[in-house]
Order: structure tokens, then sequence, then C-alpha cells
């Protein structure tokens, strides 16, 4: 069997990790929600309620994407696993379990609508701005928020496992630097206003494809900085 | 050369900063032979072992595993076992999950062997690998390392934290394997004496460069210790290399790197003088290491005096 497959089932041997944390997090997050919109309807409250609590297990692949690298790679050298082969592996399951996630927020935010907010006229995972556009972009833009948040922390661990810590102090030092001067820039102009005037006229499509293209610079990122990287 | 060489390292040289880690590093392994890499700590053992599993890589230099750069070769690498002395493992892990991922990449594993090396280590597979003691974190190593067959296993100090009568059991079961299923082993050591006995072949490493790199049955009797009546020792040892000299009044013990024949021997005996044959500790100790670290023995030498 191809050794990339066999990656994505070394990652899979503590299921936890990969399936059981992130269902854990969506379903007591989805339940909390619940419990506070019946009591907030209780106290007559009117309108549509919404919930943020659908990023919740997201935020972990942040996580994920770090303890991935740091824990997992220095063992999977042990098991004789090209840095390419770990790379590919742990991307391609990290994808599918990515794409599993959200076409389930799709459904469920089908599930959401039909059962009218979930007799609460909730919002939980059909956000507005998300579910008024078709399955496809649906499904894209959670996908892709899911993969950048990956990578983020998988570029971050990629950079700390060939650098260590002098990598640290100069990755995050040029992100402070960089991102000063963009705020620097756009007080010295007055950019803020019309900045954001751009930014309401964004659309789920248009996040997701630049988003996209995100993931996939700092996916090419990570690998160019992980084949140089040692245990 | 009938068959290709198990590894084959040229001119190898790393650098971490200011330390030089593996100076012009060349040597050649066979296949199917134990191999002891010996030095002190820091000496450059693991930095060998890394890039030859292709965990590290080199400044300059090459090395090949069966004739291929292991680096990021699938392939070649399928060959290797190398779980060194500081193994991270997944947080997460259990040792049962960690045998169940060995049984995954290595295609000679086998799951009885390891099952046994559990039980005669006394390993808890249930627990958490980050809870295991210094011991049972080595047996995890070596049990990995066993049980993989792989036609080169590398094995990193294998003995951190085991008892006398763990290290007694992996020595045994090391040589009982071997004989059944013969491949290229690299032990990595600097309990010397202790694994002695195993090394059918011995590279000794020191401050990144190789300094014996010999059969360990040659290695053996390649020198000897002459003692007796310090004028006597000094007429008999001659001009002969001198690796180590001790003395305490008129008597003298001195180490010389020479194979003596019979007519020596009887010379020796009729001078009043005793000979002794050098353990390979010793020899490693006094012939490998460099000068500084001489001067530092002797000058201990003298402060116990």
């Amino acid at each position: 069997m191809n050794r990339v497959i066999k990656v994505a089932r070394m990652q899979l041997i503590n299921k936890g990790t990969f399936i059981g944390i992130p269902a854990m997090i969506l379903v007591s997050a989805f339940l909390f929600t619940l419990v506070i919109w019946w009591l907030v309807r209780r106290n007559g409250a009117e309108g549509i309620m919404y919930g943020g609590g659908a990023q919740a297990p997201m935020w972990y692949f942040l996580a994920l994407g770090i303890q991935a690298l740091t824990l997992t790679f220095p063992f999977s050298m042990a098991m004789s696993i090209s840095r390419r082969s770990f790379y590919l592996g742990t991307v391609a399951l990290f994808s599918v379990c990515a794409l599993v996630l959200s076409v389930f927020y799709y459904l469920m935010g089908l599930v959401e609508k039909a059962t009218g907010g979930w007799g609460l006229d909730g919002r939980f995972f059909a956000l507005q701005w998300v579910a008024d556009n078709n399955w496809f972009i649906q499904i894209m833009f959670y996908f892709v928020l899911m993969l950048l948040l990956f990578m983020v922390g998988f570029l971050t661990a990629t950079i700390y496992m060939r650098w260590r810590t002098t990598g640290m102090v100069v990755f995050f030092t040029l992100l402070g630097v960089l991102s000063l001067a963009v705020i620097a820039l756009f007080t010295f102009n007055d950019f803020w206003d019309e900045f954001w005037g751009w930014a309401l006229t964004w659309t789920a499509a248009g996040v997701t494809l630049w988003g996209g293209l995100a993931a996939v610079l700092m996916a090419g990122g990570s690998y160019l900085t992980l084949r140089r990287a040692t245990a | 050369m009938s068959r290709t060489a198990a590894i084959a390292v040229r001119e190898l040289s790393k650098t971490y900063k200011d330390v030089r880690a593996l100076d012009n590093v060349t040597l050649e392994l066979e296949p199917d032979r134990i191999y002891g890499l010996l030095g002190r700590n820091g000496a450059g053992k693991t930095t060998l072992m890394s890039i030859l599993t292709g965990q590290n890589y080199a400044q300059q230099g090459t090395a090949e595993i069966f004739g291929h750069d292991p680096f990021e070769h699938d392939p070649t690498l399928a060959r290797i076992c190398f779980i060194r002395e500081s193994q991270k493992y997944p947080d997460d892990f259990k040792v049962f999950q960690a045998f169940k991922s060995a049984a995954l990449f290595f295609e000679n594993w086998n799951e009885q062997l390891a099952q046994d090396l559990v039980q005669a280590f006394d390993l808890p597979i249930k627990r958490r690998i980050k809870k295991l003691s210094r011991g049972q974190l080595s047996a995890v190593g070596v049990i990995i390392g066993m049980a993989s067959r792989a036609e080169i296993t590398f094995f990193d100090e294998p003995y951190l934290g085991l008892d006398a009568v763990a290290r007694q059991i992996f020595y045994d079961r090391l040589v009982e394997d071997f004989a059944e299923y013969p491949r290229t082993i690299v032990l990595s050591s600097h309990l010397i004496d202790e694994v002695a006995n195993l090394l059918e072949h011995v590279i000794v490493i020191d401050k990144g460069r190789i300094v014996i790199d010999s059969d360990a049955e040659q290695l053996r009797g390649s020198a000897v210790t002459v003692t007796g009546d310090a004028a006597k020792v000094q007429e008999f040892v001659g001009t002969a290399e001198v690796i180590h000299r001790d003395a305490l009044g008129a008597l003298a013990s001195v180490t010389i790197k020479a194979k003596l024949d019979g007519s020596q021997r009887e010379q020796a005996k009729l001078m009043g003088l005793d000979l002794s044959p050098v353990s390979l500790q010793q020899l490693v100790v006094r012939s490998a290491l460099s000068s500084t670290t001489e001067e530092a023995l002797a000058e201990r030498t003298e402060a116990r005096k």
C-alpha cells in the first residue's frame, strides 16, 4: 500500500485527534447555543438569533495543524517516512476531514432552514451571508476556511521545525512589522473608511476564491519549508 | 566489490553553527554484520545516524544506503529503521499505538517478536508514552527497532534507563534474532565493554572524526599492556607506539600498539615482564580519544595522587 495513505492511517490511529475532538467541540457548541436560544426566547425575544458556534471546531484545526507537525513529524521520521509522504498524507487526510465537515455544515444548514431555525428561529449553520449562495459555494466556503486555519498552524509549525526558536522570532517579528506598516499606511492615508466600505462588498464566493489562493500558497510554502526540516 | 555496501559514506561533513559535528567522515559498512558506533556524548554518533537515515542532511559529502541517497527517497527509507535516543512520539499515543504504526510502515514487522519483547521488558502497552519512565521509553525504541527487522537497523544508546536485567535481555534477544534474520545492525553506545562481545566491527568517532574503523577481533589483539620493572619495560617496549603509560615507583605499566609474536612473548617472560590483553573499552579510551582528552585524564590522575 502506498506510503502516503499509510501516513493518513497513522494519523488516524488515534481517532480522537482528527474526528472525535472536532465532533465533540461542534456538538457541544451547538447544544450550548440551542439552550441559550431557548432561554432567550422564553424571555420573549423577537427576531432571528445568530450563533457563531459553527466556527468553534475550525479554531481547533489551527491547533491541529501545529500538533500534526511538532509531534507527529518527528515520529514519522522514525517510521522512515519521507517528508514528502508525510506532508501529502497529512494534508490529504485533513482535506478529506474538512470536506466531510463542510458537507455536514451545508446539510445541517438545510435542516436548520427546514425546521425554522430548530424551532427557535436561530441561525447556527445557515448564516445568511453564506447560505444565500448555491450549494457549491457554501461547501467550498467552509472547506477553504478550515483549510486556511489548518495551513496557518501547519506553516507556523514547519517554520518552527526547520529554524526552531530563531525562526519563530524572525517570523513573528516580520509579521508584526508588516501588520504595523499596513496599519500605519492606512491610517496616514485615511484608507480605513474606504477599506471597510470595500470589505462590505465581499461575497462568500470572493472570500472563498482568495482564501483558497492563500491556502494554496501557504501549502506550497510549508512544503518547501518542510523539505529541509529535521526531527 | 561483489555486492553493494549497505552503507557507504564519503567525505561527509556537517557543522552546527560553530560546532563541527562531522568532519570529513568516510566509511563503508557491509551488509549483515553488527557494527558498533562508539564515542563519547556529543562525538557525532547521532548526527551521523540521522544523516544515514535521511532525518538530517550533510553540508558536504555523500551518504548512500544500498547505493542510494536516503534523503527523501521512500524506497530506500523503507529499508531502514532508526529510533533516536530522544525519540518523540505523538502526544496522545499509547505504547501499542506506536507499535501499530510501526507495523504499518516496516514491511518485515514481526508482531510475535514485538509481543515477546513487551513481555520480556514488562512494558505496560496501554499506558501513554509520555507517562513512561526513561527505561520503558528506551524499551519502546528497542522493540520497534528489533521487531521492524529492517535491513539496516540503528540502535541509538538503546540501554538508557534500562536495568541490568533488561539490558541483558536486549543483548541476548538481539544476537538470537540476528542469527535467524541477519541484517546490518549499527549499535551506538558509550558503554563499550557492555556491548563489546556483540560487535563484529568497531567504529569509533571523536569530535566528528573517525578515529578507529576496524574489525573487532583485530582490534582486540592490536595492543598489549606490559607491566614490570620500569627500566626493563622501557627496554622491551623500545620504539613501539605507546598509547598509555602508568608508573608506580619502580614499576611501570605501558600499553603499546603492537602484535607480539611468540618469541617476543618468550622474551618478555625472560625479562620478568607481565603481558596483559587490553579490553576494547581501554583501547578505545586510550587510543581514540584526542590529545586534549588524554591531557584531561592525565590531570585527573595527577590530582588523585
